[in-house]
């Protein structure tokens, strides 16, 4: 296995729009060791969620290379970067994205039932319970707070246990409390089971706990990664 | 990531179990529901109507199918069908002269054997004007003649007559056989014998004319196979007969009637195929999101797709069974809420119907939800982070014309009518098109003037601009609804008006044959004085066609042919000044618009003409009493022969015939209760042939009554499955709706307002629809009546009312089904998303 578990070199993101072309990043580089955490940050617009998204290999770059554990991402097609995502990586994201007709438990077993495991409901449960929500299994997105609603998708990006989690604002919608709630709960499994934390935020504090910080601003980065 | 099939297909079942507890399924599983169900039961309730009124049109041929000919059926023929358990009966009719004391007369005489007839009924008096009885036929040693025989020959019951070289006793007077009907024209008293009498009469010898019949009765498939088995080896004078050959009038108006239960089961698949459509797309949209998240927890494209349709296969496979069922039972209710109205035995219609209910869902569901499936495949997983991000277009044109060509299929083999079929589905894709278009031009118009108008006008109706191609898209479909069910609207109208010309209240039910011309003025005056009415009276010569253009006409017309049919025997040849009231010109010209040519004209009946291949100008020799008769055709006529008045092949111009001899023919209506008038006037005209035609009349009134009942029955159902399917629809589009209507009663808009400017919206929207209806209406009905129904169109100005109900209705139904948004706390609904 690699020591780096994501690695991006010389990484930019170019995209059409009326005006012309638009360059969204500039040749970003970026090393990643196993069970480390990362924070991007900046304003709005800076560049945060693409390069999230070129990471997590939810999308290409235009040149540059993201190496996700110990796999190149350039020359995978899309079926491919998804059979490494399954393997690898888990996401939670600002908006929650759990599926309005699953319950809580099922929403945390989609994943498990994926991959075909045969325990997927007792694990969701220990899940669900781990992020203290035991006694809201059979409740619909619809019926559970913001805070809930976002626990709920972290005990499911950990369900499957990945390498890494992609974190996309995952207080951003939530009030500072339960904000604070909710990063305590990613810290805690980022450190209980090893996973690296790569997770794009506005909030300071948050960033703070990470072991590293960068910051984009209009798609350069103007805070080397430092150790 | 790939997923083995079994564990898809569980990870499928589980899901699309979740979904249903989540109550997100219920519009597309209510729509395909109730779209499998009322195609079900309209196919089985025409199906198995029409296998009734055909079996009811079999009484007129006494069999479900007959072999005729000139020669007996072969051993072999005979065997064929005894071999599939068919039911046989033998009949052989011939003209002989029966003799009596009192002195002769030349009657048609039909011998049968005891199992005659095979369907319908025979019926017999015991004595002249008593009431009649059924009953089976005459022994051996028996005749039965009709009144009129008794009355020329002065005879009554228990008196012996001569058949031929045979002795026998008239025991019955012969009222009514089931197969009389396509000859009732015939000019001679009928006697009925048996059929072991036959060879003792001695008149059936070589070269006789004589005409033998095998009549057959059993399932459908083993009279199938029978046809299959001895078409192929008919003599030439043979040839095989089922109902609908059999009699004209009943032939026509099962036909046509078939054709509108046919159109009412096409409108149904249309309408599933609308509901099904509309609910498919919603299906697709609210499964955006959790695509591209299945994607980003590494389910791969294929198997996104696969998952997907997986589920919507499942879900099909349960609404259409169900569909299907439920529709069974709706027809078995139906039928049995008729019973009274309805033969007894209504055949069983197979799982043809099912099947096709079913295919129509299962087909409607692939081909409208497959392409937004498809477009899930494509979702970006990127979505996850950027809502804004929606599939790359799909390649719509080619999945939705898979889907028609799929659709147009079934109704195909449903209606097995390609006419039909392509003036239906080929109109409404027209006037989808057309009337789209303009649609779309007339929104982004309506977007410019909308500036000025007051605030519920630019709630409700921004509402459709802000997506005009979705907006369109919505009035096509509620417009296409209320076509189906505007079209079989009309048709039903067209179709009762069609019959009820064809017979009206005071259809003539008698016909007098064989009028001397030194006693036309008198029995003319007669009839006057005791019908109610009566048909001018035509001059009639016997004659036949020989040659066409100097070639004899044998070597041109071609076996089994009308034809054929029509030259082999003397034709009623007629000569008028004036085109009979309900005959038709389709080309050349009459009397008085021609010219007097170098030979003299006669008009023929169009399609006989055709079959003969005839066209203007055309010289015609006929063979009349002996001497040859040159003419030119100088017109074709078209002629209804399912009305009861006199018609003809051929109309001579006046002055071409008079020199021969001739007798007269009419028709005139009497109404019940006046027998007794008949009597007397058989009486002081002995020489005349009086026809009852009564009974005839009877039997295709009761068909008719019958089809008219399933035409009325049909329509309530489509209206029914049409008024479901809209609402169905409705439900499909209104999420956005409910949506926008929480967030503006959050922000203080009063109900109030809310409710007028739904109103404003679903009226508008409703409106068009309407007048997308009509125009489309219009225009299919233009087309099935040019290709399928062969009747005349004209514009219908009722369906301008189509737009006030279209907008009636979907306000209706619209306000119904956005009540709960306009009631329930405006938190809740925009929680709900």
């Amino acid at each position: 296995m690699s020591p780096s578990i994501l690695v991006a070199q010389n990484l930019s993101k170019v995209v059409s729009s009326a005006e012309g072309e638009l360059t969204i990043l500039h040749g970003l580089d970026l090393d990643l060791p196993h069970g480390a955490s990362l924070a991007i940050v900046g304003s709005s617009g800076s560049g945060k969620s693409t390069l999230l998204g070129l990471l997590a290999g939810l999308d290409l770059p235009s040149s540059g290379e993201v190496v996700l554990a110990g796999h190149s991402l350039a020359g995978l097609d899309e079926d491919r970067r998804a059979r490494l995502r399954a393997e690898h990586v888990g996401f939670v994201f600002q908006s929650f994205q759990l599926l309005d007709t699953l319950d809580a438990l099922a929403n945390v077993m989609l994943p498990l039932e994926l991959e075909g495991r045969a325990d997927a409901r007792e694990r969701a449960r220990e899940l669900l319970e781990r992020v203290g929500l035991g006694r809201r299994l059979t409740h619909y997105p619809k019926q559970l707070s913001g805070g809930e609603q976002q626990r709920v998708a972290i005990a499911r990006a950990f369900a499957a246990e990945p390498d890494i989690l992609f974190a996309d604002e995952p207080t951003g919608n939530l009030d500072s409390q339960t904000g604070e709630r909710i990063s305590d709960l990613l810290f805690a499994l980022n450190q209980e089971r090893g996973t690296t934390l790569v997770l794009v935020t506005h909030d300071e504090r948050l960033a703070r706990r990470c072991q590293r910080s960068i910051r984009l601003e209009a798609g350069h980065l103007v805070v080397p990664s430092e150790p | 990531m790939e997923l083995p099939f079994f564990r898809l297909l569980g990870l499928a079942v589980r899901q699309l179990l979740r979904d249903a507890r989540a109550g997100e399924l219920r519009v597309l599983f209510f729509a395909l529901l109730v779209a499998v169900m009322a195609t079900t039961a309209i196919g089985y309730f025409s199906a198995r109507l029409n296998a009734t009124l055909l079996l009811r049109a079999t009484e007129f041929l006494g069999a479900d199918l007959r072999l005729s000919g000139s020669s007996p059926a072969s051993p072999e023929q005979l065997a064929a069908g005894k071999a599939l358990g068919l039911e046989h009966a033998g009949v052989v009719e011939f003209s002989s002269v029966i003799a009596t004391d009192e002195g002769i007369q030349l009657a048609s005489v039909k011998a049968a054997d005891s199992a005659y007839p095979l369907r319908g009924e025979l019926k017999s008096a015991p004595a002249l004007y008593q009431p009649d009885s059924r009953g089976p036929g005459p022994s051996p040693g028996e005749a039965w003649a009709e009144a009129r025989l008794l009355v020329a020959l002065n005879l009554k019951v228990g008196d012996r007559i001569e058949v031929g070289e045979k002795s026998l006793r008239l025991t019955r007077i012969l009222t009514q056989e089931p197969d009389r009907a396509g000859s009732f024209y015939s000019l001679t008293p009928q006697v009925l014998i048996h059929l072991d009498d036959l060879a003792a009469t001695g008149v059936v010898q070589p070269g006789s004319r004589v005409h033998y019949r095998e009549l057959w009765r059993g399932s459908p498939e083993a009279l199938r196979t029978y046809r299959q088995e001895v078409e192929p080896q008919l003599a030439a004078d043979q040839r095989l007969e089922d109902a609908r050959a059999g009699n004209r009038q009943i032939g026509a108006a099962l036909s046509r009637g078939e054709r509108y239960l046919n159109i009412a089961s096409l409108a149904a698949v249309l309408l599933a195929g609308v509901a099904v459509a509309l609910s498919a797309a919603r299906f697709a949209a609210r499964r955006l999101d959790a695509s591209a998240l299945l994607r980003c927890l590494g389910l791969s494209r294929h198997a996104t797709l696969a998952l997907y349709g997986l589920q919507l296969g499942l879900l099909g496979l349960l609404a259409c069974s169900l569909g299907a069922a439920l529709g069974w039972l709706a027809q078995q209710v139906l039928f049995w809420l008729l019973q009274g109205l309805l033969p007894t035995q209504i055949p069983a219609a197979g799982l043809l119907p099912a099947l096709a209910g079913s295919a129509t869902g299962l087909v409607a569901l692939a081909g409208f939800a497959l392409p937004p499936l498809a477009a899930l495949g494509r979702v970006p997983p990127l979505r996850v982070l950027r809502r804004d991000l929606l599939p790359v277009p799909p390649s719509a044109w080619l999945t939705y014309g898979a889907a028609l060509l799929a659709l147009g299929l079934i109704m195909w083999r449903l209606s097995l009518d390609l006419k039909l079929t392509l003036a239906l589905l080929g109109g409404g894709l027209l006037a989808a098109f057309a009337l789209g278009a303009l649609l779309l031009l007339g929104l982004r118009t309506l977007r410019r003037l909308l500036a000025a108008a007051p605030l519920a006008w630019r709630l409700g109706i921004g509402q459709l601009l802000r997506h005009p191609l979705a907006a369109a898209g919505q009035a096509l479909a509620f417009g296409l609804i209320l076509l189906a069910m505007a079209l079989v609207a009309l048709l039903r109208g067209e179709l009762l008006d069609t019959w009820q010309n064809q017979l009206p209240e005071q259809a003539p039910n008698h016909f007098a044959l064989n009028v001397l011309p030194a006693e036309k003025e008198r029995f003319m005056a007669e009839v006057a004085r005791i019908a109610l009415q009566n048909a001018p009276l035509y001059p009639v010569v016997a004659g036949r066609l020989t040659a066409i253009n100097g070639e004899p006409v044998k070597q041109i017309v071609s076996k089994d042919s009308r034809g054929e049919r029509a030259t082999q025997r003397d034709l009623n040849l007629t000569w008028t000044e004036q085109l009979p009231a309900d005959n038709r010109l389709s080309a050349g010209q009459w009397w008085d618009e021609v010219g007097s040519g170098d030979l003299p004209g006669v008009s023929v009946e169009a399609e006989l003409a055709k079959s003969l291949g005839l066209k203007l100008g055309d010289r015609l020799t006929f063979s009349v009493g002996g001497l040859t008769r040159d003419t030119r055709v100088s017109s074709l006529r078209e002629v209804h022969w399912d009305s009861f008045q006199p018609n003809f092949y051929m109309i001579f111009q006046p002055g071409t015939l008079q020199d021969l001899p001739t007798t007269y023919l009419t028709s005139f209506y009497l109404p019940p209760g006046h027998d007794a008038d008949v009597v007397r006037l058989a009486r002081s005209f002995p020489a005349v042939t009086l026809l009852q035609v009564e009974a005839l009349l009877a039997q295709l009134r009761g068909i008719l009554a019958q089809v008219t009942l399933a035409v009325e029955y049909v329509l309530l159902f489509v209206l029914a499955a049409g008024l479901c399917v809209l609402f169905a629809g409705l439900q499909a589009t209104l999420d956005e709706r409910l949506r926008q209507g929480a967030l503006l009663r959050a922000l203080g808009a009063e109900r109030r307002l809310l409710v007028q400017a739904r109103r404003l919206e679903f009226a508008l929207l409703g409106a068009v629809s309407g007048l997308l209806a009509a125009l489309g209406c219009e225009l299919v009905s233009a087309l099935l009546y040019r290709f399928a129904f062969d009747l005349p169109w004209h514009l219908h100005p009722w369906l301008l009312l189509l737009p006030a109900l279209g907008a009636l209705l979907v306000s209706g139904a619209g306000l119904l089904g956005t009540r709960r948004a306009l009631n329930a706390s405006p938190l809740q609904v925009l929680r709900e998303g």
